[in-house]
């Protein structure tokens, strides 16, 4: 019997594999037997587009983990801080060029200093510095309000790098060389502070912040409706044009990414970092660069999250929590890839939905469901259904 | 100064109507009981905690701007019968722990002077309620659960009194309501669309169900629950109404009934379902989340909303408590996510926490003398109208929340000032943050009446 | 490093070696230590000596802080030496709380029965989700564990609502010795009000009222307290007897305030009967000072099992799984079997402190045990130290005193000086920011400072203390 089950392993694991999927079905095709078919390919359409954003926010915390195997818990008011900012730019008429040039300033110094404070002083980085002060601000100041689009981007972008910088620079950096552990909790430090940042700078609101505005009605876009099916799904489903922008972006994201990763000396240098820090600094990479760079890009992808979640629901302290909700598609999909993030975060939005779905009187959706294939996940796949395989014994 | 550039026109239009307010400084509205006792050299000290940092710090906030204001109000009058008046404070960020060692350090740093405390959150309540009791502490608190008010069984009155009535009456007279508006509500059937805490939750027991269909108003028994962060909810809102309902109802705040109404507009449903909710959703912060998506008749999204209005709002600008209450709000330059329930009903708390001191004071003799069950023999006996009728306080034989409820709707002033939009065409649209936005306006149904008694 | 000793003193023997107190003066510190804290409660205000040297509210500080210790110690067993990342520890501390709540509540378990069993059953569950630890490790095995975090909770809020209110908060019996053989019984006439002295916070009187009906229908009982209320029905405790006919035939009260307490009893109908009015001593634990009693001994005994659980076999194995999993399987160490220890020892450690959390509030509600609660306590394994026996204790002291004393003392100071240093700033704004920005600045600049914990610290004091003055 033993040498039996042991001869065919493989075979009898994906006979159970089978035997539980199959199982699956027939639970789900049981329950959603009573329901039109336009329930389900509404539940499959928002599933998909709200995923989208859920791998948006895991792209940001993989991102991270995948060059300073750091995990971030501080992402989420990283969106807030994000929205906030945007928020600030977006919906002024006129933007004061006081607030404009100290932004841009305090982001140009963190830039010009990142590898070391006497940077600043060497060559001619004083000039580039001034000048980089100078574009920005131009750049969030011209014009007036229906310039607003680049007065918001210019103004995120800069306050991202800030912010992640500064992250990095005062809470990171000195912990380079100390246990991991002490970085993940300075994460969770990093995320009071924001916090209070927020409180200080926005006080505890709630902000419409009309980015998927129709220009003429100044309503938010109207979802596309499926009329064309009417009839094949016994009713009609629609698609929220905001959620589609969000996935959008999403993709595009992703594979900038993944070829970033991929294809670049940066991208290249990150991933050798993650695998080692002494070893890379020892062939010569710059790990504190390649770190800072890092947590001003996942900066800057928090920001683009917390906008459009902050457009689709409104803007408040409650997005930091969003982060919280996406662990489980951080490690569906595998804590080092990115394109399982994105997979992920559909597949956690796809399960979330249904599981409303089928039973939204007792959080199945939200509170069990994502957990339990997480636990599923875990057991078939323990590194996440894309994470880099680890050949060790456990 | 960005905080000053977005500062909404909201006020300067209301303002505006009440052209005499800018010139004198309005008398205070309500006619305290007369000081029996000279104070002069004492200090009443007015004792809160809650969440100003957390999750629910949005509305709570604003307590202590209204406490803050008040306070240098009476101070800068000289007093409450010559006694200074303070506030003591502390940030709990929502939590039980921190609410818990709160409690501790009052009760061990201020001994005998804390006969009364005002409490934000109904959790705090529940945790509190059975140390309260023990320390003879009355606490005032806004809205109060049926285990934080009534004990586990829901008929033990403890020392927590509540300035609305509880969330399952609400939602019964609400039904009343439902059930006296037939053309409005034809066949009603109310289907919940809430929070998954346990305010969310509240109105969603039998009992409820009950007295509703006693009434003729279907219930779903299934509530259908979603989160502050949820992206969207379509699943939640259809699974409702594929469940027969074409009623809403929510206990949730600021972006969860504007999201349910933003869903209920990309579905097309937005005539034919209503939407309700508890009284927290008549709130400022909804009616500018909701213009997030407009009807198709042009009108933002929470236009017709219904809810409970237990206390005068802002609009109500012909009750002199409204009036003052507005002139100091001016006054203090507060901000526009100040201008909240929270500020007005705080301004109602502290005259009603003054107005407790003096009777109780008359009573005793002297503020040293007074004991927690001075103030609760005081509050038991009061009956009294809070800044001349902003709410009423009046705790009839071992009720602890409020009786009295209006059910009002949410709407947007119409160009004149003069009443509701019925479209874009004769809206007030004014200059707002993200252009032109519509102001909204809580325009009361009823009058007061008794809400049902449901907790059972 | 830890088993540098003063001069003149040296191990000779392997007991010397491994012994926790080398020194009789190492146990003379400790033993005062713990005889201090267990003086401090009969000093303060409400204490009964009437001294009033400490504040009350350290008190209560200090029992939640023990309370924390063990909770923390059971995540250090798992985290600090055998390597298991956990974040569903407030998960398991629920189990424990509304484990022993349902016993009491629907068993009638006493505290101390309730307080073992609903510890084992927590390690039950704890043994359940460290199954995954087979197959995963590192943050995976944390996500595992996220996912009881999320599932435990929800089987108590939704499946087992019915015991467990779901929402709603449970409350909880204070834990009580006896009540003891009762020392007066009076009889009591119909209608006629009969007053008594009874009542006390320690001793506290059980009154019950023995009823039989001679003819007709059942009378009603009424109990004024001493305010002068009529005592709510809800109020009487639990056991509330009733007859085949549904009709009350006795009622027990726990009276803990003293004062004159007055029972009548209303014949109704014409009806008969006999009544006694029954008075009994319990010692009960509803205090803050007299639970004090109850937690910190628990504390420091479950501290010390800790501390000598890694001086045995399997906390030398525990160390081996965390330090190099391969190597400790080659040298025979059943990895997998000790990584189960480690995780229903962890979770019985949770329970406990859950089961205590309950009786020391007497209240429960799910909010208690959310994922912020079990992330917190992982921030305060690691300021303390993973890893050293005194990790927990130290970790844990400096959060709560951070946030519970240090914060409030500055924060009045700062919501008056701050709103003038940045007169742009809206008042209201800064004065919510200042915890969460002093809380999260104040572990900032001690992760940087100190990012081995203080345990580490207070090692390296420790050494340099020992080999003074030529400490180097």
């Amino acid at each position: 019997m033993t040498e039996f089950i042991n001869r065919n392993k493989r075979q009898l694991t994906w006979t159970l594999y089978l035997i539980a999927a199959v199982a699956i079905a027939l639970f789900l095709g049981d329950q959603l037997a009573g329901k039109k078919a336009a329930r389900i390919v509404q539940t499959l359409i928002s599933g998909v587009l709200v995923g989208g954003v859920y791998g948006l926010v895991a792209l940001g915390i993989v991102v991270i983990n995948k060059a300073s195997g750091v995990f971030n818990f501080a992402h989420g008011w990283m969106m807030v801080v994000g929205g906030m900012i945007f928020w600030s730019f977006f919906t002024v008429s006129q933007i004061s060029v006081l607030g404009a040039g100290l932004l841009s300033s305090a982001t140009m110094l963190m830039v010009m200093s990142t590898v070391s404070w006497r940077n600043l002083r060497e060559g001619r980085n004083p000039l580039i510095a001034i000048g980089g002060i100078i574009v920005l601000t131009a750049l969030m100041t011209v014009g007036g309000i229906e310039w607003q689009w680049l007065h918001a981007l210019t103004g995120t972008f800069a306050g991202a790098i800030l912010t992640g910088l500064a992250v990095e620079r005062f809470a990171i950096r000195p912990l380079i060389g100390q246990p991991l552990f002490t970085a993940v909790l300075m994460t969770l430090a990093v995320a009071e502070v924001l916090h209070g940042v927020t409180q200080i700078a926005w006080g505890t609101v709630e902000l419409n912040l009309p980015v998927f505005v129709d220009p003429q009605t100044n309503s938010r876009f109207r979802p596309i409706r499926l009329d064309a099916f009417r009839d094949v799904l016994d009713g009609v489903a629609i698609v929220r044009v905001e959620l589609v922008i969000a996935f959008l972006l999403a993709i595009v994201a992703f594979v900038g990414f993944i070829l970033f990763f991929r294809y670049t000396s940066v991208g290249l240098a990150m991933r050798a970092t993650s695998e080692d820090q002494q070893l890379a600094q020892s062939v010569g990479l710059r790990v504190r660069v390649i770190l800072a760079i890092t947590w001003a890009v996942a900066a800057f992808l928090a920001s683009i999250a917390g906008v459009l979640q902050g457009g689709a629901v409104g803007l408040s302290l409650n997005i930091s929590f969003v982060a919280l909700r996406v662990f489980p598609a951080v490690l569906l999909g595998g804590l080092e890839s990115i394109s399982g993030a994105f997979i992920g975060g559909i597949i956690i939005g796809l399960v979330e939905q249904f599981g409303t779905l089928i039973n939204s009187s007792e959080q199945v959706g939200t509170n069990l469901a994502p957990y339990l294939v997480l636990m599923l996940v875990l057991v078939i796949r323990p590194d996440g259904l894309f994470g880099e395989k680890r050949i060790e014994r456990i | 100064m960005k905080r000053l550039s977005t500062l909404l026109v909201l006020l300067f239009l209301l303002g505006s109507a009440l052209p005499s307010l800018a010139q004198e400084m309005m008398d205070y509205p309500s006619d305290l009981t007369e000081c029996e006792v000279d104070l002069t050299g004492e200090t009443i000290n007015i004792f809160h905690f809650g969440d100003l940092s957390g999750p629910y710090a949005f509305i709570t906030q604003p307590v202590v701007s209204a406490v803050t204001d008040a306070v240098n109000y009476w101070n800068g009058r000289g007093g409450v019968c010559g006694a200074e008046l303070a506030q003591i404070y502390e940030d709990t960020g929502g939590s039980r722990e921190a609410a818990q060692s709160a409690y501790d350090r009052f009760t061990s740093t201020y001994g005998d002077q804390l006969d009364l405390l005002l409490l934000y959150s109904s959790d705090d309540g529940e945790l509190l309620r059975e140390q309260l009791a023990a320390d003879e502490i009355v606490s005032f608190i806004s809205a109060g659960s049926i285990e934080s008010l009534y004990g586990e069984d829901g008929q033990t009155p403890g020392w927590l009194y509540a300035s609305n009535p509880l969330y399952i009456n609400q939602f019964g007279f609400f039904c009343q309501f439902v059930a006296a508006s037939p053309e409005v509500f034809p066949d009603p059937v109310i289907g919940f669309v809430t929070w998954p805490n346990a305010f969310g939750r509240a109105g969603t027991e039998p009992a409820a169900r009950e007295y509703c269909s006693g009434l003729g108003v279907e219930v779903l028994t299934e509530p259908q629950f979603f989160l502050p962060t949820d992206t969207d909810i379509l699943t939640q809102v259809q699974n409702a109404i594929d469940g027969g309902a074409n009623i809403i109802y929510t206990n949730s705040l600021a972006t969860g009934p504007a999201l349910i109404a933003g869903t209920l507009v990309d579905l097309g449903l937005e005539e034919d379902i209503k939407l309700a909710g508890v009284n927290w959703v008549m709130d400022t912060t909804v009616g500018i989340l909701g213009q997030r998506v407009l009807k198709p008749n042009g009108l933002p999204s929470v236009d017709g909303m219904f809810g409970s209005m237990p206390f005068l709002w802002w609009t109500e600008l012909s009750h002199p408590a409204v009036q003052f209450v507005y002139q100091q709000f001016t006054i203090n330059e507060r901000g526009p996510t100040e201008q909240n329930i929270a500020y007005l009903v705080s301004w109602g708390v502290v005259d009603s926490i003054i107005e407790t001191f003096i009777r109780t004071v008359n009573r005793v003799g002297s503020l040293a003398a007074v004991s927690g069950a001075d103030i609760r023999a005081t509050v038991d006996a009061m009956d009294y109208a809070i800044l001349g009728g902003l709410m009423h306080h009046r705790f009839d034989e071992g009720m602890r929340d409020a009786t009295q409820n209006r059910i009002a709707v949410m709407k947007f002033a119409n160009a004149d000032m003069s009443g509701a939009a019925t479209g874009p065409g004769d809206a007030m649209l004014v200059d707002g943050p993200a252009g032109k936005m519509y102001l909204p306006i809580v325009v009361p149904l009823t009058d007061f009446m008794p809400v049902p008694q449901l907790r059972g | 490093m830890a088993n540098i000793h003063p001069a003149g003193v040296f191990d000779t023997t392997y007991e010397e070696d491994m012994s926790v107190d080398r020194t009789t003066r190492d146990k003379l510190w400790k033993n005062l230590a713990f005889a201090a804290l267990l003086l401090l409660p009969l000093v303060s205000v409400s204490g009964p000596l009437g001294l009033g040297w400490v504040s009350d509210q350290y008190i209560g500080l200090i029992a939640r802080i023990s309370i924390f210790v063990i909770a923390v110690q059971g995540l250090n067993i798992l985290v600090g030496y055998t390597g298991q990342i956990s974040l569903g520890h407030a998960a398991f501390m629920a189990i424990g709380a509304y484990g022993s709540a349902i016993l009491a509540r629907e068993l009638g378990f006493s505290f101390w029965t309730a307080l073992p069993v609903s510890a084992l059953l927590t390690g039950l569950v704890g043994l359940l989700f460290g199954l995954p630890s087979l197959r995963v490790k590192g943050f995976y095995l944390a996500m595992a564990t996220l996912a009881a975090q999320f599932i435990i909770p929800w089987v108590l809020r939704y499946p087992l609502e019915d015991l467990t209110g779901g929402t709603r908060p449970l409350s909880v019996p204070a834990p009580m010795i006896g009540p003891f053989a009762s020392y007066a019984d009076d009889a009591i006439g119909a209608d006629e009000p009969l007053a008594f002295q009874a009542g006390d916070p320690y001793f506290v009187d059980v009154i019950s009222v023995d009823l039989t009906a001679v003819a007709g229908s059942y009378p009603i009982i009424e109990l004024i307290n001493p305010a002068g209320d009529a005592v709510p029905y809800g109020d009487f405790y639990m056991s509330i007897a009733e007859d085949s006919d549904g009709n009350i035939t006795g009622l027990s009260y726990i009276a803990s305030k003293a004062g004159e307490y007055q029972v009548l009893v209303r014949a109704q109908n014409g009806g008969e009967f006999t009544a006694v009015l029954r008075r009994s001593k319990a010692l009960s634990f509803a205090t803050d000072i007299a639970m004090y009693y109850i937690i910190l001994p628990l504390a420091v005994l479950l501290m010390f099992l800790a501390r000598n659980i890694i001086r045995t076999r399997t906390g030398r194995a525990f160390i081996s799984v965390r330090d190099n999993d391969l190597a400790a399987e080659l040298l025979g160490i059943n990895v997998f079997g000790y990584k189960l220890r480690a995780f229903f020892l962890s979770a019985v450690y949770a329970g406990v402190a859950g089961c205590l959390l309950a009786y020391e509030r007497n209240s429960l509600s799910l909010d208690a045990f959310q994922l912020d609660t079990s992330i917190e306590m992982l921030a305060m394994l690691i300021i303390g130290g993973a890893g050293f026996p005194l990790g927990a204790m130290f970790g844990v002291t400096f959060i709560r005193l951070l946030q519970e004393a240090m914060i409030p003392t500055l924060r009045p100071w700062l919501s008056d000086w701050l709103p003038q240093l940045l007169p742009f700033v809206d008042a209201v704004n800064i004065t919510s920011a200042i915890n969460p920005i002093l809380f999260g600045g104040a572990l900032i600049v001690f992760l940087v400072l100190e990012p081995r914990g203080i345990a580490h610290r207070w090692e390296v004091f420790k050494v340099a203390w020992k080999l003074r003055p030529y400490s180097y």
